[in-house]
């Protein structure tokens, strides 16, 4: 059996659910039980109408929105959410674990995309068969080094020649080529000044 | 997996009852990005709550940040906290009468607005401790809130509106949550009960003793 407090605060609840209801459905006029206080009634009444909702600016909203986005991001790729406020500059800094990060990703694909597609707009199909296969994994130290060792055996080459030409020859074979060709190049020219322009002569 | 948020009742054998944020929630929980329709549908109710409470709008944007900044953060255990609802219902399940119609506020039932209301009573408890040493109420303010597109009837509204307004700052501040919560946010008691942790009774209490107390005050404020 509820006592008087408890019969009143009953009848309170009753009328008050019947006022948002009938706010609900535009209706003005809301029964109240005849024992119910005056007071409570116009109270309830007054403070239906005057305490609305509020929406914080637009801007607001949107901004707020983002951020949960970045936040919401951040979790699903298992990094923790962002704090926020005051709590931010509390909240202790976690490492974040490796598995956390996005694999690397086709790393070599990325490199090797820009001058395969390159090749294929300039060279004919044909000739764009013919290329070495790069694309399943070529690295960039190999491409590097291939192009150094062939600069240095072609300076090598050089030398070599260059050597070859102004060391003396000891043997019969050697003297009578060597008297045939300053012959042919003429008395006046040394030896020197004719292994540079045999060089030179025919690269140029 | 959907959980029914109320179980099947032996007694009555009603089909179990769905909160109505199951789908969001659950979309939510799977992607966070889906979190946005959750945070669409309750900012203006937990910024009112906040600005009602804290009365300073650059406040209620930071609790309100707050409030969903650390829903997204725990979505992964609302569905354990669930139970408390649950739990926190059953002895007013009980005490119904086997087969009796349930209030049909029940059945605009969320368990998930609920924990998303626990989350800002807290927030806002922590705001209003910190902002205790500062002035407040900024009572201009109240005007604005409930303004009508009426020119003549400014003058009158905004008066009458910062009557209510200072009425209701002046409640204690269980009476004015509950008042909150009720007008405002248009909680059922049953939710306000779970939301405030106490039982439908204390909040039907306290919902009386509001209305008395703002009565009084509007009265004496009239005389």
């Amino acid at each position: 059996m509820p006592g008087h407090g408890d019969r009143d605060s009953l009848r309170t609840e009753r009328y008050v659910n019947d006022l948002m209801a009938a706010a609900g459905r535009r209706a003005d006029a809301v029964p109240a039980d005849p024992d119910l206080d005056p007071g409570v009634i116009a109270a309830a009444r007054r403070l239906r109408a005057d305490l609305t909702r509020v929406h914080p600016s637009f801007r607001f909203e949107e901004a707020l929105s983002e951020r949960l986005a970045e936040a919401a991001a951040r979790l699903r790729a298992g990094l923790p959410a962002p704090a926020t406020g005051v709590s931010a500059a509390l909240a202790p800094v976690q490492p974040a674990t490796l598995t956390a990060f996005p694999s690397p990703g086709p790393i070599a694909d990325r490199d090797t995309a820009a001058p395969v597609s390159q090749w294929r707009a300039i060279l004919p199909p044909a000739a764009f068969r013919r290329i070495p296969e790069v694309a399943p994994r070529p690295s960039r130290p190999f491409i590097v080094g291939g192009v150094g060792v062939a600069s240095a055996a072609i300076s090598i080459g050089a030398v070599y020649v260059a050597w070859r030409h102004s060391r003396p020859t000891s043997g019969r074979m050697g003297k009578a080529a060597k008297a045939a060709h300053s012959r042919s190049a003429g008395s006046g020219r040394g030896r020197r000044s004719g292994a540079t322009h045999g060089i030179f002569g025919v690269l140029s | 997996m959907n959980r029914p948020v109320f179980g099947r009742s032996e007694e009555s054998a009603r089909p179990a009852r769905l909160d109505r944020d199951r789908g969001l929630v659950e979309a939510a929980r799977r992607d966070p990005r889906k979190f946005d329709a959750l945070y669409r549908k309750y900012l203006a109710q937990v910024y009112s709550f906040a600005y009602y409470e804290l009365r300073d709008h650059h406040a209620a944007e930071d609790a309100t940040e707050r409030v969903f900044m650390q829903a997204l953060a725990g979505l992964p255990r609302f569905e354990e906290r669930v139970d408390e609802f649950i739990s926190a219902r059953a002895p007013v399940a009980a005490g119904r009468t086997p087969g009796a119609e349930e209030p049909a506020e029940a059945a605009d039932f969320s368990t998930f607005r609920i924990w998303l209301f626990r989350i800002a009573r807290n927030v806002v408890a922590n705001e209003r401790r910190r902002d205790r040493r500062r002035p407040v109420s900024p009572l201009e303010e109240a005007a604005r809130v409930a303004a009508p597109d009426d020119v003549a009837e400014l003058a009158a509204t905004r008066e009458a509106t910062e009557a209510a307004y200072r009425a209701v700052q002046r409640l204690p501040e269980d009476r004015r949550r509950v008042v909150l919560l009720r007008f405002v946010n248009e909680m059922s008691t049953s939710e306000i009960a779970a939301i405030l942790g106490r039982s439908e009774g204390a909040v039907r209490v306290l919902l009386h003793r509001a209305l008395r107390s703002v009565a009084d005050d509007l009265r004496g404020r009239t005389n």
